[in-house]
């Protein structure tokens, strides 16, 4: 057997294993010993086909398998913008936010003209939550009024994709279109967990087998995969653009994950990868997850929007924002045909893009430009947890990701400009 | 005496992915690892600490692996720590309905010549399918403990804690003798004591 | 009747004779010379297929299964 040796060490494989001395088995001898030893202690079953193998097969099969994929697709669609958009933010949240929350702060805090007020409270005119933009008020809004519950039901939903044994099978659906990005349908783990956050998914791209993969996935990752708090936020506050955004993100994901397969040298192996049978998520384990998600979520999350808004209220106070809207207004205007105030949630979005989305919501737009910018927060830059965890990974991936970002960036952006001016609605 | 660190064992646990290694982590160190079923699930290592008598012993949850050489990113940070740390003792959690490809990495581990302990796992699954396995018998042959466990229900973790410091160096030759030679019969070599055999 | 793996049509059955180049990765997962394989599907466009072999469940890329010879079961044993 030739077997791959990365480096010496005590793992090499002798090839006699019948040397007197040898002791390394050879493979063939291992699976031999393998073969007799589970001979005399194993007694196989009789195999007859359980509810949960019928049920594996009817979701791995083609004809029945993508009508599956689409349907718990579907539910879990509704699921998500009933239970999170309508009863908990609008139903609930929003009463406490804007009917308690924000009309006390304003009548308490000292002096609205002043510099503490603004960034604390924000605007003192503003009637609801989203709007004032003060650290106290839009922070707290943002993050446990709108993206607290929309996470919570992402995570739920995640956690029994992840715990029935769901998503080799969805691997397998998915093959053959990530086999022509350069990816096999395994990519399919990083791209899910991506959905609830980036951070654990940048690792998640270990499970691919050759540099090549890892790299496309992580970029891809990076630009077009939205993580839950933003989708969350979108869910609340655009949600009629939504569904356009979410096009826009997967036409580039298909794309450019295309032309990175083409362009970038490595090998892309097949899919080869073991299929659970599925089981019953276990209540502890989906319990446990919840909660060690929700907490993560409670500890970072908050922090970083709080912070975020203080960032950027001192960078308004300061001037630095305006003055980057003026600098960068051809780019933004002439280029991707967005106002030139979207430099401010551009500077949030590295932060955190829940903030820059929430901020977006705020600037006057036609129905084109929102969709625009929201697509140009979503994929120029990923947050700076996001960041770290890349780094981690690699510098030089990391640097390689960031040059082929801005590239994607600037003319993904043009293309989405150039198709807006031919419908007419740029 | 655990606490001037000489008492300090370190332990990896190896084995192929998605047969529990997690599960059986969190419910030995309390810790949260991420339990999910599909392979591939632990990417990195999770160090969490056992206090059993008066031994302390720091247990490291590692990616899972089908053999000592890598497939993946994941994979290679299992190697790695094996290839880091030869005076730990080794758990090898195999999964009981797939006896066969997790003995094949036991098989490598042991090679190593690192002290080993066995963990059959999922022994409920195996037990819905009607898969028995012999874990004395297999205890015998390969002359280290083997323990069945379930973790989601914690059966045999207990006794998997006490017998860790059990664990041994296997020698592959004579593995391969039992294998040929004698008959199970004479079971005086291969017992420790406790647990393993579950009594019987 | 002699097949490679990726001809076997979905619940046929066959035992693997041969495998043509690299079989590490693909003893490991479980598929080994006299193994018993039963094909649960196969995606259509020359995708993955998956397979069946005792208690192991392995989804490969059409162009591994292509390197598996198999000896077909006949059916209705
Ligand atoms: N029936 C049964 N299921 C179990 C048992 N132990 C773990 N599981 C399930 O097996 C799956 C895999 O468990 P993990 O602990 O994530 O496996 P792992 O070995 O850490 O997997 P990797 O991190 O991917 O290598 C989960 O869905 C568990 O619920 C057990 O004893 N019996
Ligand atoms: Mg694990």
């Amino acid at each position: 057997m030739t077997l791959r040796q990365p480096e010496a060490g005590p793992v090499s494989a002798a090839a006699d294993a019948g040397g007197a001395n040898a002791m390394f088995l050879s493979s063939d001898a291992r699976w031999e010993m393998v073969d007799a030893l589970a001979a005399r202690t194993v007694s196989p079953g009789s195999y007859e086909p359980s509810l949960a193998d019928v049920v594996g097969e009817l979701t791995v099969r083609p004809l029945t398998g993508i009508p599956v994929a689409l349907a718990a697709l579907y539910a879990f669609w509704s699921i998500f913008t009933s239970f999170a958009g309508t009863l908990m933010t609008d139903g609930f949240m929003v009463k406490i936010f804007d009917g308690y929350w924000l009309p006390w702060l304003q009548s308490v805090w000292p002096d609205p003209a002043s510099w503490h007020y603004f960034i604390f409270v924000g605007n003192p005119l503003a009637d609801n939550s989203l709007e004032a933009f003060g650290v106290l008020t839009s922070g707290f809004f943002v993050s446990i009024g709108v993206v607290l519950p929309a996470v919570l039901i992402f995570y739920l939903t995640m956690t029994i994709l992840e715990d029935s044994g769901y998503l080799p099978r969805l691997a397998v659906l998915m093959d053959t279109f990530l086999h022509k990005i350069g990816l096999h349908g395994y990519a399919i783990v990083p791209a899910i967990l991506g959905l609830g956050c980036n951070v654990p998914a940048v690792t998640a791209t270990r499970i691919l087998e050759t540099k090549k993969q890892r790299f496309i996935m992580m970029t891809l990752l990076a630009l077009f995969i939205p993580c839950g708090a933003q989708l969350g936020i979108m869910m609340a506050v655009i949600p009629e653009s939504v569904g356009i955004v979410f096009l826009c993100l997967l036409i580039g994901f298909g794309l450019f994950g295309f032309i990175l397969s083409r362009l970038i040298p490595g090998e892309n192996p097949e899919i080869l990868v073991d299929v659970p049978a599925y089981h019953w998520p276990v209540k502890e384990y989906v319990a446990q997850k919840l909660w060690n998600r929700t907490k993560a979520f409670l500890r970072e999350a908050i922090p970083f929007v709080l912070f975020g808004i203080l960032l950027v209220n001192l960078l308004y106070l300061g001037g630095v924002i305006p003055a980057l809207a003026d600098l960068l207004e051809p780019v933004f205007v002439v280029w991707f045909g967005v106002p030139k105030e979207t430099a401010g949630p551009l500077i949030a979005a590295f932060l955190r893009k829940d903030l820059a989305i929430a901020q977006l919501s705020n600037i006057p737009m036609t129905p084109y430009q929102l969709v625009a910018s929201v697509v140009l927060v979503t994929i120029y830059f990923p947050c700076v947890a996001t960041f770290v965890v890349m780094l981690r990974e690699g510098w030089r991936e990391l640097l390689a990701s960031i040059a082929v970002l801005l590239t994607v960036v600037f003319i993904y952006g043009g293309m989405i400009h150039g198709i807006g001016i031919l419908l007419g609605v740029a | 005496m655990a606490a001037n660190g000489e008492d300090v064992t370190t332990v990896l646990m190896i084995g192929n992915p998605n047969v529990g290694k997690s599960a059986l982590f969190n419910r030995m160190t309390g810790a949260n690892a991420v339990v999910s079923n599909y392979p591939g699930t632990t990417v990195d290592f999770t160090k969490g600490t056992l206090i059993e008598g008066n031994r302390t012993y720091v247990i490291i949850d590692v990616p899972g692996t089908y053999s000592l050489e890598p497939r993946d990113a994941a994979e290679e940070v299992a190697v790695r720590m094996l290839r880091h740390r030869p005076d730990a003792t080794v758990m090898i959690v195999l999964d009981a309905t797939r006896i066969e490809r997790g003995l094949y990495l036991a098989l490598e581990v042991m090679e190593l010549g690192m002290p080993c302990i066995l963990a059959v796992n999922m022994i409920d699954a195996a037990h819905e399918k009607q898969i028995t396995v012999d874990t004395a018998e297999l205890q015998r042959l390969l002359g280290v403990p083997v323990i069945p466990t379930t973790a989601i229900s914690g059966e045999g973790v207990r006794s998997l804690a006490e017998m860790l410091r059990k664990a041994r160096v296997a020698d592959v030759m004579d593995i391969s003798g039992r294998l040929k030679g004698d008959p199970p019969a004479a079971g005086g070599r291969a017992c420790f004591g406790c647990g393993g055999c579950g009594g019987r | 009747m002699k097949k490679r793996l990726s001809d076997l049509a979905p619940d046929e059955t066959g035992i693997i004779e041969a495998i043509d180049g690299p079989v590490h990765d693909l003893m490991c997962l479980g598929l080994r010379v006299g193994k018993t394989v039963k094909m649960v599907t196969k995606q259509p466009v020359k995708g993955p297929v998956v397979v069946l072999s005792g208690e192991v469940e392995i989804a490969m890329g059409i162009g591994t299964a292509q390197r598996v010879m198999v000896i077909v079961t006949p059916q209705e044993a």
